[in-house]
């Protein structure tokens, strides 16, 4: 209004950009070392089962090196989290900066998911670099289809998070019991482990859960010769992605998301 | 002009749904500042939060045909872990304004509220009063056509609060004021009609002093 009138794609675009900046500039912007945990929070995890299972686990693996089968599991594990919870936390998160009008909630979804897949870029990069200057061979064979992997991941992550802040409205407690799934998620994904190594007749349960089908999947795309379980594949996470968005799409048209919790 | 079409605004707290207003319908001509008196709890926030868009209502709807400011109080819009300079650009950059607008807006706040090296610390370090000047300088920087004020006249120094009323006033020539005061001299000062909010209800009073009366005879202080 005060430059000319702008569209509503416009001030949507003014606004997501203006909160990009204002998430990098509090995330990073008060000491370097919050740009290193950022950086180091992955690898730390990334170090410890490498030391530990690494030899155990060397020819388990026909043809797979564990640090980069690791890697390409436990990465896209971390963004579905770290989407998941931040959208989940976004309603508490910037209540002073909704005092404006231009800036919507959904804006502030938008911003932080789209912050934290530029900085999973970097850890990305950092990560698999490094591996590469060790001397793995990290290149995936097939990089689109990881990229479409990972496309899932935000979209599943984003979708869940919505639904898990509108259970927050109705108590807070819920949110922590949705922290807490994490933990056994973590084990029930995949990540340490191929699922190859846990029993055959689990498989039917395990693939319920739609994480593990994204671990796999990504893998598949991003090591060469890694076969998925026939139980496995994009079908499970593409329709929970969908039916999640779309869930927390009419939740916050209903404005679930932005009462607050009672 | 801004217009209320039978709003409707309740809250869910823990003992049930509180009905803040229902079916409230009231006209604010065009052209005067107006200053919304009440005792606590009698919605005057809620109200502010419904014009300022920072909430919506149940049912009912808000018409205008000017630009509203985003509520001018202490607390919200800024962000306590950014610096004061940083605050400043994202308003600028939400409301479009950028490079060399921006670096102009920049040098009026400074200017304006006179923050010193303070203007590049974290907002959270800020006393009452430099959040004030911060807050308020900010929202002059903006061009609306109603300003919306919650109580922040009232804090700052006699310094600030002179310079303060001296640019508002040069404001007010093109703009219109809404302003949240319980200081009833402040009213008299500013406004030229005033609406009392009380049980739900809301009543406009052209003549301030006739307003002012209500609201000490429902048991508002003087």
């Amino acid at each position: 209004m005060i430059t000319g009138a702008r569209t509503s794609f416009q001030i949507q675009r003014d606004v997501v950009y203006a909160l990009l900046l204002r998430e990098l500039a509090s995330r990073f912007g008060k000491s370097r070392v919050g740009f290193l945990w950022v950086l180091m929070e992955p690898v730390a995890h990334l170090v410890f089962p490498i030391a530990v299972f690494g030899f155990m686990l060397e020819r388990t693996i026909p043809g797979v090196e564990y640090p980069v089968f690791l890697t390409y599991g436990f990465l896209p594990f971390l963004l579905f989290k770290t989407i998941c919870l931040q959208t989940m936390d976004g309603t508490r998160a910037n209540r002073g900066l909704l005092s404006y009008r231009q800036v919507l909630l959904m804006d502030v979804f938008v911003a932080k998911a789209l912050t934290h897949c530029a900085v999973s870029a970097s850890v990305f990069a950092v990560v698999l670099g490094g591996l590469a200057l060790v001397g793995f061979d990290v290149l995936p064979p097939s990089p689109i289809e990881l990229f479409g992997v990972l496309a899932l991941t935000v979209a599943l992550a984003f979708g869940l998070g919505m639904l898990f802040a509108a259970l927050g409205t109705v108590s807070p407690e819920l949110k922590s019991i949705a922290r807490l799934i994490f933990i056994p998620l973590y084990f029930l994904s995949g990540i340490l482990f191929p699922i190859s190594r846990f029993p055959e007749d689990w498989l039917p349960w395990l693939a319920i859960n739609p994480v593990l089908h994204l671990v796999e999947l990504s893998r598949h795309a991003a090591l060469p010769d890694y076969e998925l379980v026939p139980e496995l594949g994009a079908g499970n996470p593409l329709a929970l992605a969908i039916a999640s968005v779309f869930m927390g799409l009419a939740l916050y048209r209903l404005r679930w998301l932005s009462r607050a919790a009672a | 002009m801004i217009r209320l079409e039978k709003l409707t605004k309740s809250y869910l707290t823990t003992r049930g749904r509180k009905v803040v207003f229902r079916d409230l319908t009231l006209e604010i001509p065009g052209r005067a500042n107006v200053g919304l008196i009440g005792r606590n709890g009698a919605g005057k926030s809620t109200l502010m939060r419904l014009l300022s868009a920072v909430d919506l209502p149940d049912t009912g709807k808000i018409v205008t045909d000017g630009r509203l400011s985003w509520p001018v109080g202490l607390m919200g819009g800024m962000q306590g872990t950014l610096t004061g300079r940083d605050n400043v650009k994202f308003v600028c950059r939400i409301h479009g304004v950028r490079g060399a607008g921006m670096r102009e807006k920049l040098d009026y706040v400074e200017e304006f509220a006179r923050l010193g090296r303070y203007f590049d610390e974290p907002v959270a370090t800020y006393s009452s009063g430099m959040r004030a000047r911060l807050a308020f300088g900010t929202s002059m920087a903006f061009d609306f056509d109603y300003y919306l004020i919650d109580e922040i006249l009232a804090v700052g120094d006699a310094d600030f609060k002179a310079k303060s009323r001296r640019v508002f006033a040069q404001r007010l020539k093109q703009a219109c004021v809404i302003l949240v005061s319980h200081n009833m001299n402040l009213i008299r000062k500013m406004c030229d009609l005033v609406v009392h909010l009380d049980r739900g209800a809301a009543t406009l009073y052209t003549d301030v002093e006739l307003g002012i009366a209500a609201y000490e005879g429902a048991g508002g202080e003087p």
